[in-house]
Parts: structure tokens; C-alpha cells; sequence
């Protein structure tokens, strides 16, 4: 194989690994804005998934661990994942309860949050592993799935899997009509006899269940611990994804693999010492907005959005 | 809100406590660890090595306080004015009670520590070693009971004895008593109501406070999950936990001194008060961002963002600008401003031009500024020659199609085809792109040495000239720390200090009465107040307080974050276009309508909002505040985001804002002390105490609609005087 070969599959398999998070968190953001709640609390969520996965599945291997430090226990990182959507669920359900029931503005329960998911690992990890930073790094990781030099972790290829799927849910079933209905015109939706916050809370409660998965990619999926704030930004990437996409899960899946690719690039130019590193931390962030400013104009979002539903 | 309910509630938990929760400790040692006292008498000791204090009055305390709480508890059974004055007689006397019981208990643990280093001072004596004054110590003991401890110590140390760990440190309130105080408070607070217009003036503090105060407590006690789960209840050597009681008594007490830690220190001696200042300062500012974003209908997340780029204008003019203080130091301060303030204009003009939501764009320029922080604070960044022709080609293109843009001509062609304009600028960018970005040979890689940066690995930026530096608050007030480090001991006009506080307040209250209206009276009204304040508390002996003023980072930044909110006040609401932004804010559509143009308004909130945040830089960096007076990577953005929760706590008012920054200012005072204190407990805890309040501030405390506005009580709730419900029409809706 040749070196160019080599390199260009080394891009494309960091582009899709840099999509995934983007990906999936978008895709959750999807129901919920779809639904008529805005989300910023993605980018929390997926944190608060991330310690999840790492801290169950550390926490399930390390007895057995204890007896044979070589031992498989295959199972751990699998639990970590259905761990780290339940808790991205349930934060996604501290976030409806808080916006659709109290009717608070959704962008700042979104960012209190936030706010927490920031100090509440600390606390955690603080109790579990005397460190606020990191938790303890994982024998046992998700398998890698592929042929030759192409494996990549079973989650990008669910992230990919599920773009058909949620549209085939969001554009083609009853459930989601219903949820299209609540977010564009939810007084209309209320008048047949569809139940909107319950509606609603489907939709943020499901965002939450993704972006969790999002953030046990990152911990488990693409690297074996949980760090602190190392979902990096990714979330408010996914939102801008999410308006770039015009909330359709295929505009989606193009806008968070141009924003893979951005990441991809970027990585591999800081990796060839070609710019300094801090500068191309910045690169996609700064694309992000360019694109932002580009597109928003055009794009037309769900009508009842950030609106609480007064019956 | 439902007071009867409220009261009944708090009084019963009281009632438990006096049994359960401890009343006082008579010891608390490093580590948390606690000797404890339960009324009357009862002792639990998790330190070990504490002896029993006979505190006189206990029982005396015991009974009036169980009688109190059941003259509450039957005042709330009953109607009308009897409730009232039954509150009234229970309060009172729970406070008289509990303010002698501490008296006693204050006694008896001073005494009790002086017998311990009586012991200690009386074993040397009896074994004396060679070094030891004999006569001198026993001179010591002889006045022990007479002399403050802290000078028998004195003289202890110079008769050759040096006396440490003294038992019965740190002897202080325990929760039960806590308990009884605040119900006698609000008892007493709500018995008030005997009076109308008293009535209605606690009517509207519960209508601002309930919100807040709720949300608070409902962090503080989610955050009591927290506390318990991580910190076992602290234990000395040889100490073990026998049986439930200990352990309830143990558990209780950890939760209450975590609480307390996080609030005795800011609040109960200078240095801490004046470091809950110093960590108040910032969050003023970024409070004040926040919250003028708010009132025009922005939320600016981008608080951070704007710090870092305030910082680095100040630091860039700190460090090169040559001149007289006079000169250097308000231009620094416009520097931070022009930083945050262009920051924050970005945003507002994407919003304004495109549209783009202003919440992410702000917290996408976050990530921007805090590599750009990282960046110009790192040592000598490389880039390769192909990146930097890439650089240089895109900056060429940006300058000319800004400037082709002014050429009607090109401009007539992008509005007849701008998709294909777009096309064809795009397909050229990318080919120059492509072939600037081929290596040849022969390239060099460019190094840049930025000159601010100071030499070495440390990421900080060469200090700023001593012309543009904020002095310290004490030395405004002519105590020079830097001449005289350590603690300064100065006498202070506190009778000066509050004749101007109460002359203050008068000239907020006084235009209330009608009688005031006219300037002249209000005047001689102001300095009446003030000069009554004077005569009063001077003959107290207040005009000569000894203050010891500790060394500190808290600097004349402290005074121009309450010149910002000010402005903000008068800005706001005393000018036209305050009122314009408002407007803007409150319904866009009808602004606009009214003539103001929303996208004016819009990129001059965000311009003024960023410019607050960037004011942060005064602290951190012109102040002094992080270790010198230098820009460092560890420039603490995360206040920026504290702001949100500053500006909503208080309201999205500057006098709201200034009070809830001081009370962050506190608990982050207390965070550090709490790290200190608890072994297993760190600052974490307060981080997430602020997010929570946002959260339930957010969901106006789970408060249903009638409660969090009692002016709209309902109908059924009880008319304290009969009739009230008339004059109150107004406000009732």
C-alpha cells in the first residue's frame, strides 16, 4: 500500500471518528428542537455520558480486574454505554421537567446544566479516584469493528446506522408527525388531541439518551477514560450542525461530516507541525461561525421553538 | 407565601433539633473534627481529647426554648391578631434566650481553655526543663484568669514556654440553635404584620426575596446530598461512632459546620470579608454583562471570551505605553473596555447582519479567545511556510474584497449573480490555497517570539509598568501593605463610615414621605440623619475602632465595579436610549414600530455587555489580582460564566447584581476554606451550589405562581387585618 493510500485512510477513518460525537449529539438535538425545546444543554449531557460510561464500566471491571489483571470482561464497556444513555436520559429529563413544566426559559436551564457538568465530575471523580481531573484509564475498551487498517468503534458505525432511521422516525411514522407537529404549531397540535408536553418530553428525553451515547463515544468508544471537559465544544458544534442541516437528519449527516472533516484537517495539520497547536484548536470553531453566518438566513427553524406550551 | 405553613414547618424541625441536632461545639480542631453539645448537658465528642464543659443555664435555655417553639407552634394554630402577638412573645424570647445562653456558653469555654493552659503552664512548672523561667510562669498562672489568653501566651513564650493546640478552638453555634434563631426571627419578622404598613413593606421583600431565597435553599440543600455522601463525619484517634444516636448527631453536625465553613469565614473577620470582595469584583463585572444583555433580550454566554480579549488589550498597553499614571492608567482601563467591547460586537453583528444566534456564536468565540489566550502566551509558536503563504493569501483576500466591496460596480454584479460570484471567488480561494499550500524547497518555518511574552515555559505575559497599576483598596485608604507587610493594625472612623451609610439610605427612603419631595428638605433631611448617626455612635467609642487590615489582592477595581452598575442604573433607566434598549428588549417588534432600530440596538448591548465583561481585566490584570500584575493563562474565565447565575440571582438589576456577586464572593471565600477545613470536601461543592441556583432560579424555585408573587395571593389566604384585601385592589389583579 502506498503512502498516500495510507494517509487517506488514516483521514477518512479520523473524519468519521470526529463525526460520531457530532453526529449522534445532533441527531438528539433533532428530536428535541423538533420537538419545539431548544437544547444547549448538549454539550453538558454528552459530559455527563462520557463520565458515565467510563466511571460504570471502570467500576464493573475493577473487581474483576483485581484477581487477574489481564482478565476480559467484555461486557463492562457495553454496560458503560447503556449506563451513559440512561443518565444523558435523565439529565435530558432534568432539563424537560425544568422547561416544559416550569416553563423556564430553555436556554438558561440549558446552561445551568452546563454550569454543572463542569463541577459535578469533579465532585465524582474527586470521591471515586482522589483526582478531579481524569478517571482511572480502562483495561477493557469497546471492540473495534473493520477490515485491514479500518477498524473503527461499533458506535460510528450506530451513528451512521441511525441518520436513515431517524428519518425514517421523524418523516414517516405517526410519532413523528406528532413530534413535528408540537414544535411547529403546538396550539394546532393540542387542538386533535396530542398531548404537547408529553410530546416534548419524548423529544428532549431522547436528545438526551443520544448525546449521552455521543459522550460514551469519547470515553469509552474513542479513548479508555473519562477527562474533564474533553467533549471540547462539541456539543455547541452539534447545534450548529443541527441549523446548518436545517434540523433533517440527511443535512445532518452533511453538515457534521464537513465539521469532522474541518476537525480531521485540523488535527492532522497541528500532528505534521504545520501550525502551532492553539491555532488550530481554534480552526473549527471559527469555520463553525463563518458557515453560521452563511446559512442561517436560509435556514427555517421549527416554528414554536424555544416557546414553553401555555394550554 | 403561605407564613402559617412556612412557620409551622421550620418550628417542628426546631422542636426535633432541640432533641437531635447539636446545640453548640465546644471544640473544633483541624481536620473537622468536633466536640459537641446537645441541650441540656448532653456531650458527643468525635475529637478525643476534648473534657466536659459545665455550661451553666442549659436547662433554663432547654425550657424557654421548647416553650417558645410551643407558643409558635399554638400561634399558629390560632387567627388573626392573637397569632400575632403570640409570635411576637416567641420570637422575642427565643432570641433574649439563646442570646444568653451564648453568652453563658462563651464564658464557660473561655474559662475552660484558660484552666487547660493553666494545666499545661502548671506541668512545667512541676517538671521544669533548663530553659524554662519558673517565677515567670507562675507569674502567668497567677493573672491567667484576669489577662486576655493571647497575652498571657505572650507571656508564657518569653518565660521559656511555648503553649500550642490549645483544646476549645473554635467554639461556635451549633445547628439547633441556628434553628431556633431563625424561627424566632421570622416569627418576629412575620408578627410585624400587627402593623399595616409594616404588613405591606413584608409583603414586598417576600415578593422580591422568595424567588431567590428559595432557589438558594434549594441548592443548598441538594448540595447537602453531596456533602454527606463524600465527607464521613470527621473523627480524632482512638474515636469510634457506637450506636444511631452518635452517628445522627456526627452526620448533622458535618453538614451544618460544611455550611457554616462556607459562610463564618467571609463573614465573620476582615481578611475574609475583604477576600469575598476580592472574588466578588469580577463577577460584578461579568454579572453586569450578563444581565445588560438580558435587558435588551441577548444572552451573551460569550463573558469568557470577552475577559480574555479585555485582558490582553489592558496587558498590550500595560506593558508598552510609556507615561504618567494620570494618563497610562485610564487608557489601560478603556483598553479592557475596547477589548470586551469588540468581542462582544462581533456577535451582535452577526446577529443584527445574518441573523446568527447570538448563544452560540458567543460561546463559539469562547473557544476562540481562550486559544488565542493560549496562543499568545505560549512559547515561540511555529508555523510551517506553507501555512503561513495559506495565512497571508487569505488576509490579502479578505482586504480586497473589503475593498472591492465599496466599488459600486462590483457591487452591482454580486447582486445581479452573487451565487456565481460566490462560486467563482470560492473555486479561485481554493486553487491559491492549494498551490500556496505545496512545499517547495528551500522553505523556512516561522518562528515568532512574541515580545510580551516572558521568557521561559511560564505561560505569562512581562508585567505591566508600575503607571498603569490599580492600587490596593487599603492603601486608598492610606495603609500602605506593600511598606508594612503582615497584618496592619489602624484605627478606623466607624462612626464617620456609617453616618455616610445611614446618610445614604436616607436619601433613598426619604423621597417616600411626601414631606420630602422638595429638594431643600430632602437635603437637611440627608444631613440630619448623617449628623444624628455621628452624635450617636461616636460617644461609643466608634470614631477609634482598631481594625487589623491583613495583606490582600482586593484593589480600587472593587470601586469602579460599583461606578459600572451605577452607570447601568442611570444608563438603563434615566436615559433614552437605556429606554430604547429596553424596549428593544422587552417587544422588538413594537420597538421598531416606535422607531428604534433593532439592529442598532442589538450590536450596542452586545458592544456595551462585552465591554463590561473585558472591565474584569482591571482585576486580574491592571490590579494585581492573579499572583502579579501580569497576564496569565490562569486568568479564571470560568466568571464569566458564574455571571449568568450573578445576574439572574440578583435580578437583572445592578443593586441585585452588586448583592449576589457578594454573596458568590462569599461561598468562593468559603469554597477555599472548605478545601482547607474538610478533608474530603473540595470547591467543587460551590461550583455546583451556583449551578443549581441558576437551574432553580430558572424554574422560579418549583414555586407555583401564587406563591412566587404574594402581592397576587389568593383569596382564600388570611387577611391579616380585615379589610386589607380592599386597599391592596390595586395590586391584586
Amino acid at each position: 500500500m502506498s503512502l498516500d493510500t495510507v494517509l487517506l485512510i488514516t483521514l477518512i477513518g479520523s473524519t468519521l471518528r470526529a463525526t460520531t460525537p457530532l453526529l449522534l449529539a445532533a441527531l438528539g438535538g433533532l428530536f428535541s428542537e423538533r420537538s419545539g425545546v431548544v437544547n444547549i444543554a448538549l454539550e453538558g449531557i454528552m459530559l455527563f455520558g462520557a463520565l458515565a460510561a467510563a466511571v460504570t464500566a471502570q467500576l464493573i471491571e475493577a473487581p474483576l480486574l483485581r484477581g487477574n489483571p489481564n482478565a476480559s470482561v467484555p461486557l463492562a464497556p457495553v454496560v458503560g454505554v447503556f449506563a451513559a444513555m440512561g443518565v444523558g436520559g435523565f439529565i435530558g429529563w432534568i432539563h424537560a421537567v425544568v422547561s416544559i413544566r416550569y416553563k423556564a426559559d430553555q436556554i438558561i436551564t440549558a446552561t445551568a446544566i452546563n454550569l454543572m457538568a463542569i463541577g459535578v465530575p469533579r465532585l465524582i471523580l474527586t470521591g471515586l479516584y482522589d483526582n478531579s481531573s481524569t478517571s482511572e484509564p480502562l483495561r477493557n475498551r469497546l471492540p473495534q469493528w473493520g477490515f485491514g487498517d479500518f477498524h473503527l468503534s461499533p458506535l460510528v458505525y450506530l451513528a451512521f446506522l441511525l441518520v436513515p432511521i431517524v428519518w425514517y422516525v421523524v418523516f414517516r411514522t405517526p410519532f413523528g408527525l406528532r413530534l413535528r407537529s408540537v414544535g411547529e404549531h403546538p396550539e394546532a397540535a393540542d387542538s386533535v388531541g396530542i398531548d404537547v408536553r408529553r410530546m416534548r418530553y419524548y423529544g428532549v428525553i431522547l436528545s438526551g439518551v443520544l448525546a449521552g451515547l455521543a459522550g460514551a463515544f469519547l470515553s469509552i468508544g474513542n479513548f479508555n477514560q473519562f477527562i474533564r471537559e474533553m467533549s471540547g465544544g462539541r456539543g455547541f458544534i452539534a447545534l450548529a450542525a443541527l441549523i446548518f442541516g436545517k434540523w433533517n437528519p440527511w443535512g445532518v449527516l452533511g453538515a457534521t461530516l464537513l465539521f469532522g472533516a474541518f476537525e480531521a484537517a485540523a488535527t492532522l495539520l497541528g500532528g505534521r507541525q504545520l501550525l502551532p497547536p492553539t491555532v488550530v484548536q481554534a480552526i473549527p470553531f471559527v469555520l463553525t461561525m463563518l458557515v453560521l453566518a452563511g446559512f442561517v438566513g436560509r435556514a427555517i427553524p421549527p416554528k414554536a421553538i424555544g416557546k414553553p406550551f401555555e394550554k | 407565601m403561605n407564613e402559617r405553613l412556612a412557620l409551622l414547618l421550620l418550628t417542628l424541625l426546631a422542636l426535633v433539633g432541640l432533641w437531635l441536632a447539636p446545640w453548640a461545639a465546644t471544640n473544633r480542631e483541624t481536620g473537622a473534627r468536633s466536640a459537641l453539645i446537645l441541650l441540656p448537658n448532653r456531650t458527643v465528642d468525635f475529637t478525643g481529647r476534648t473534657d466536659l464543659v459545665d455550661i451553666p443555664g442549659q436547662g433554663v435555655v432547654l425550657v424557654l426554648s421548647a416553650a417558645s417553639l410551643l407558643v409558635v407552634l399554638a400561634g399558629a394554630a390560632l387567627r388573626g391578631r392573637t397569632r400575632r402577638w403570640l409570635w411576637l412573645a416567641g420570637g422575642v424570647v427565643l432570641i433574649a434566650t439563646h442570646s444568653w445562653g451564648f453568652d453563658r456558653f462563651g464564658a464557660a469555654v473561655r474559662e475552660a481553655r484558660i484552666g487547660a493552659f493553666v494545666d499545661i503552664v502548671q506541668a512545667r512548672i512541676d517538671s521544669p526543663r533548663e530553659s524554662t523561667d519558673v517565677p515567670g510562669l507562675e507569674r502567668v498562672v497567677a493573672d491567667a484568669f484576669e489577662l486576655p489568653l493571647s497575652s498571657s501566651i505572650a507571656a508564657a513564650r518569653a518565660a521559656g514556654l511555648n503553649v500550642r493546640r490549645l483544646p476549645y478552638n473554635n467554639s461556635g453555634m451549633g445547628l439547633s440553635a441556628f434553628l431556633m434563631l431563625v424561627v424566632g426571627g421570622l416569627a418576629a419578622l412575620f408578627s410585624l404584620r400587627l402593623s399595616r404598613r409594616l404588613s405591606r413593606a413584608i409583603d414586598q421583600i417576600l415578593a422580591t426575596a422568595a424567588v431567590p431565597a428559595t432557589s438558594i435553599l434549594l441548592a443548598l440543600v441538594a448540595a447537602a446530598v453531596v456533602i454527606l455522601l463524600l465527607q464521613p463525619t470527621p473523627l480524632g484517634r482512638e474515636v469510634e461512632i457506637a450506636g444511631l444516636y452518635p452517628y445522627l448527631v456526627g452526620r448533622l453536625d458535618t453538614l451544618w459546620h460544611a455550611y457554616l465553613t462556607l459562610f463564618a469565614d467571609s463573614l465573620g473577620t476582615v481578611s475574609g470579608f475583604m477576600e469575598s470582595l476580592k472574588f466578588a469584583t469580577p463577577l460584578i463585572f461579568t454579572g453586569l454583562a450578563v444581565a445588560f444583555g438580558f435587558q435588551a433580550g441577548l444572552f451573551n454566554i460569550g463573558a469568557p471570551g470577552q475577559m480574555v480579549v479585555g485582558a490582553v488589550l489592558a496587558m498590550l498597553v500595560g506593558v508598552y505605553l510609556p507615561g504618567p499614571p494620570i494618563l497610562v492608567l485610564p487608557l489601560a482601563v478603556v483598553a479592557a473596555a475596547v477589548g470586551g467591547g469588540l468581542w462582544g460586537a462581533l456577535p451582535g453583528w452577526l446577529k443584527a447582519r445574518f441573523g446568527a444566534n447570538e448563544v452560540i456564536n458567543t460561546i463559539l468565540l469562547n473557544f476562540v479567545a481562550a486559544s488565542f489566550l493560549l496562543f499568545i502566551l505560549s512559547s515561540s509558536p511555529t508555523f510551517a511556510a506553507p501555512a503561513v503563504r495559506i495565512i497571508l493569501l487569505l488576509a490579502l483576500a479578505v482586504v480586497v474584497i473589503t475593498i472591492l466591496a465599496f466599488v459600486p460596480w462590483v457591487r452591482a454584479q454580486v447582486g445581479r449573480a452573487p451565487r456565481g460570484v460566490f462560486a467563482v471567488v470560492g473555486v479561485v480561494l481554493l486553487v491559491g490555497v492549494i498551490l500556496a499550500g505545496l512545499p517547495r524547497a528551500g522553505d523556512q518555518a516561522l518562528v515568532l517570539n512574541l515580545p510580551f511574552k516572558v521568557p521561559g515555559s511560564e505561560p505569562k505575559s512581562q508585567e505591566i509598568s508600575v503607571a498603569s497599576r490599580l492600587p490596593q483598596l487599603p492603601r486608598l485608604f492610606g495603609i500602605d501593605v506593600k511598606e508594612n507587610p503582615g497584618t496592619n493594625v489602624v484605627p478606623v472612623n466607624v462612626s464617620l463610615y456609617l453616618a455616610l451609610i445611614a446618610a445614604l439610605v436616607a436619601l433613598f427612603v426619604l423621597p417616600r414621605f411626601s414631606r420630602f419631595r422638595l429638594w431643600a428638605w430632602r437635603l437637611g433631611g440627608v444631613l440630619g440623619v448623617g449628623v444624628v448617626t455621628f452624635g450617636v455612635t461616636a460617644p461609643f467609642g466608634l470614631t477609634a475602632v482598631d481594625i487589623g487590615v491583613p495583606p490582600t489582592k482586593l484593589n480600587a477595581s472593587f470601586l469602579l465595579a460599583i461606578v459600572t452598575a451605577v452607570f447601568m442604573q442611570l444608563f438603563l433607566w434615566r436615559t433614552r436610549w437605556g429606554y430604547e434598549l429596553r424596549a428593544v428588549g422587552v417587544a422588538p417588534e413594537a420597538a421598531e414600530y416606535g422607531g428604534a432600530s433593532i439592529a442598532r440596538n442589538t450590536i450596542l448591548a452586545m458592544t456595551i455587555s462585552g465591554a463590561f465583561a473585558g472591565l474584569t481585566a482591571c482585576h486580574y490584570v491592571l490590579g494585581g489580582a492573579l499572583e502579579d500584575f501580569s497576564l496569565r493563562q490562569a486568568l479564571p474565565t470560568s466568571d464569566g460564566f458564574d455571571g449568568i447565575a450573578v445576574a439572574l440571582l440578583g435580578g437583572n438589576a445592578p443593586l441585585g447584581i452588586v448583592l449576589s456577586a457578594f454573596l458568590f464572593g462569599v461561598l468562593k471565600n468559603g469554597g477555599s476554606v472548605l478545601n482547607i477545613t474538610f478533608p474530603d470536601l473540595t470547591r467543587d461543592v460551590v461550583s455546583m451550589i451556583l449551578a443549581l441556583v441558576v437551574l432553580f432560579i430558572a424554574a422560579k424555585g418549583f414555586l407555583p405562581e401564587r406563591l412566587v408573587n404574594p402581592l397576587r395571593r389568593s383569596r382564600s389566604g388570611e387577611p391579616a387585618v380585615p379589610g386589607r384585601e380592599l386597599d391592596r385592589g390595586g395590586e391584586t389583579r
